[in-house]
């Protein structure tokens, strides 16, 4: 399957100068491909959560280029790039960051209204995602009333809602214990196999073996990229078994649309 | 982000801290509660006082003589220079309608048949247009050369036996003898006439220049009396020009209409003739003692700008409190920001642009700044309700400084989170989902 690159980094260098220079990325080029699962693995201080700002629309480089969505982030104005980073990112930390006093529906619905949705149009939307990660019924909970696993779906869901280019996922399952980190790497799996692309920062080989490919960042830049062989068709990767029980994505496809649907017609 | 969705959001975020919403709060409330509550008092007691003049008393020109100096309200350092001949003299010059002497004769007691109660307030002697025919509930006006006497309610219920009509009354002046007049008349109110009297509700009996004050001047051989407000006045025996001729404190007269031209003519066509040789008070005029004309109106307009500066003194005051209040907003707001940073940083993450942001806050800062005005409105209304009511004065709501109130409130808010709003905008979202 031929595939258009979801975002792209140009022999990228991040400098951070507080006294001595810190090149927190050193000349870092990468090509994201649509619908891909990329990995990035590294020791504390290698520079992957740069990297994730920078692909996240939330910095902007020292040299090269960072491009998203077919667009320059470096070059963009402020504005620009923060429309960029509502329409065409979706980000999921480790410490799932929800509003605290907006319930789990309003929370995945607020990127809809920064971007001007109305707001019966952003409530089903954000209800449908809601269901597709299992949680349709924990809509009204605000998020000190859902578990770790459970916020950490509404961030997901969140992170889905404006159907972006690419899910931007720093150590995500970091706080969460064996189980939910299960069950939300394979609500990932599911995403994935339904057209997503991930980029995910972990420091856990389990975690990373999910992917399709490894990027190993040492001191800025990129050691090595391990391929895992898992065949580029996203939709192998998914465990048949897990699939069928909290799957959203068979009855949501047929009746809503995946938040891929864009994507795929796009890749066409 | 439309308007409606920041309102919301904001509300929310305010409801989160009600406690501490409602104390940032106090200062406007308390701001504006005072400004609205005297300006509320200011307006009734400036109703009631403007109320009080009727019609007929707009005609009316009030003059005394006194140092050109003298400071204060109607019959300040007033002295009795005014004849009997003079008064007639000014009734027949032109644009004046009519004119009468105004005197008060001081008095110990008057008794309704064999009960007695003090009277320290006095008669009034003056015309008999004073009591304007429209100001009559009961009876006629006095005659001029009879025993006759109008009386205002509070004087005639000041007996066990209500004094009506046709009732004999015996008053016991000051030094000592009696006088009898009869009640031809009762007022429909207990307030002054005139701001000779004074315009506060008081037992008063209006009697004839002459008989009374005549028979009292010749009799004491003094020319004046006093208005019984404690000016000095009393001197004046030394001037023996006439003798046992009453020499009157003031004047009153009567334009031919109420337009301010025919005021004015009267007004100088009685000062000119008071000023030339022709008239007895020339007598006595001089540089340091010149005659004043002044309309009810024109009297009131001093006690009305005693009544602005205190007004303009609170609203200062208000200012300040205003003030105060917008610093706790802002200071609030700031507490908040910092508070918030991770929540800022997650909306800007999520798509949210600066603009947005700003306008979360500033809506905030708006809110607490209007709930202050609305609250503090309505507890200003309130207090000048109360306040108006006490006084029994009629209720004005000054409905225009209402709108002031809440457009205040609007940009106190705006002022206030006006920086924190703008330190929450330019957060940087990196530093701020750092942010613990
Ligand atoms: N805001 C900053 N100011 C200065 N140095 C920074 C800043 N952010 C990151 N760095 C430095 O850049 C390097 C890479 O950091 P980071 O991308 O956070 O690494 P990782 O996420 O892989 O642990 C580190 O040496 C870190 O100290
Ligand atoms: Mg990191």
């Amino acid at each position: 399957m031929a595939r258009e690159t979801a975002v792209a980094l140009e022999n990228v260098r991040k400098t951070y100068r507080i006294g001595e220079p810190v090149h927190a990325l050193d000349g870092v080029s990468l090509a994201v491909p649509r619908g891909s699962y990329t990995a990035i693995m590294g020791p504390s201080g290698s520079g992957k959560s740069t990297l994730m700002n920078l692909v996240g629309c939330l910095d902007t480089p020292t040299a090269g280029e960072v491009v998203v969505g077919g667009r320059p982030v470096g070059e963009l104005e402020d504005r620009e790039r923060t429309r960029l980073r509502g329409t065409e990112v979706g980000f999921v930390f480790q410490t799932f960051n929800l509003m605290p006093r907006l319930n789990a529906l309003e929370n995945v619905a607020l990127p809809q209204l920064f971007q001007g949705i109305d707001r019966a149009e952003r409530r089903e939307r954000a209800r449908d995602l809601l269901e597709r990660v299992g949680l349709g019924d924990r809509a009204e909970h605000l998020p000190n009333e859902l578990s770790g696993g459970q916020r950490q779906r509404v961030a997901l869901a969140r992170a889905l809602v404006n159907d972006p280019a690419i899910v931007l996922a720093d150590e995500p399952s970091g706080n969460l214990d064996t189980d939910t980190e299960a069950d939300i790497l394979d609500l990932f799996d599911e995403f994935h196999a339904a057209g997503t692309t991930m980029l995910v920062v972990t420091h856990e080989r389990h975690v990373a073996d999910r992917a399709d490919r490894i990027v190993h960042l040492l001191d800025g830049t990129i050691e090595r990229i391990e391929d895992l062989e898992r065949g580029n068709d996203g939709g192998s990767a998914v465990d048949p078994g897990r699939g069928t029980e909290t799957t959203p994505d068979a009855d949501a496809d047929s009746e809503t649309g995946s938040p891929t649907g864009r994507r795929e017609a796009d890749s066409e | 982000m439309n308007p409606l969705e920041s309102l919301r959001l904001s509300w929310r975020s305010i409801r989160g801290h009600k406690l501490r919403s409602a104390l940032t709060t106090l200062g406007i409330v308390i701001g504006i509660a005072a400004v609205i509550a005297f300006v509320t008092l200011g307006a009734s007691l400036q109703a009631g006082i403007i109320g009080d003049i009727s019609p007929d008393d707009r005609r009316n020109v009030y003059g005394w003589a006194a140092d050109p100096d003298t400071e204060g309200g109607p019959l300040a350092g007033a002295q009795p220079v005014f004849t009997p001949d003079d008064l007639d003299s000014v009734a027949s010059q032109p644009d004046v309608a009519a004119a009468y002497g105004y005197a008060t004769i001081q008095t110990q007691a008057i008794s309704n048949g064999n009960e007695t109660v003090a009277q320290g307030n006095g008669l009034i002697a003056t015309g008999p247009s004073y009591i304007r025919e429209g100001r009559l509930a009961e009876g006629r006006q006095f005659e001029r050369g009879d025993r006759e006497a109008v009386v205002n309610p509070a004087a005639a219920n000041q007996f066990e036996e209500n004094v009506t009509i046709g009732d004999e009354l015996t008053v016991t002046i000051l030094g000592g003898e009696r006088t009898t007049l009869e009640v031809v008349g009762i007022t429909d109110t207990s307030e002054g006439q005139s701001p000779f009297e004074g315009f506060e509700s008081s037992p008063r009996v209006y009697v004839p220049t002459d008989p009374y004050y005549v028979e009292q001047a010749a009799g004491l051989g003094i020319g004046g009396g006093s208005d019984g407000s404690g000016n000095d006045t009393g001197a004046g025996s030394e001037n023996g020009t006439g003798t046992g001729d009453a020499r009157f404190l003031a004047i009153i007269i009567e334009a031919d209409s109420a337009a301010q031209s025919d005021i004015d003519a009267a007004r100088e066509s009685a000062t000119a003739y008071l000023e030339s040789e022709q008239s007895d008070a020339s007598e006595l005029l001089g540089d340091d003692l010149a005659v004043t004309f002044q309309t009810s109106t024109e009297l009131l307009q001093q006690l009305q700008d005693v009544l602005a500066l205190l007004r303009n003194f609170i609203v200062g005051i208000a200012a300040i409190s205003l003030l105060v209040g917008s610093i706790g907003i802002a200071n609030i707001m700031l507490v908040s920001v910092t508070e918030r940073t991770r929540e800022i940083g997650i909306m800007k993450a999520v798509g949210a642009q600066n603009r947005d942001v700003l306008g979360l806050f500033l809506t905030e800062a708006v809110i607490l700044g209007v709930i202050g005005a609305i609250l503090g409105t309505g507890l200003g209304l309130l207090g000048g309700y109360l306040g108006a009511q006490y006084i029994d004065l009629p209720l004005v709501y000054p409905l225009e400084y209402v709108a002031l109130a809440i457009g205040v409130g609007v940009l106190v808010g705006i002022l206030a989170g006006l920086y924190p709003a703008w330190r929450a905008a330019r957060t940087d979202p990196i530093d701020a989902l750092r942010y613990e």
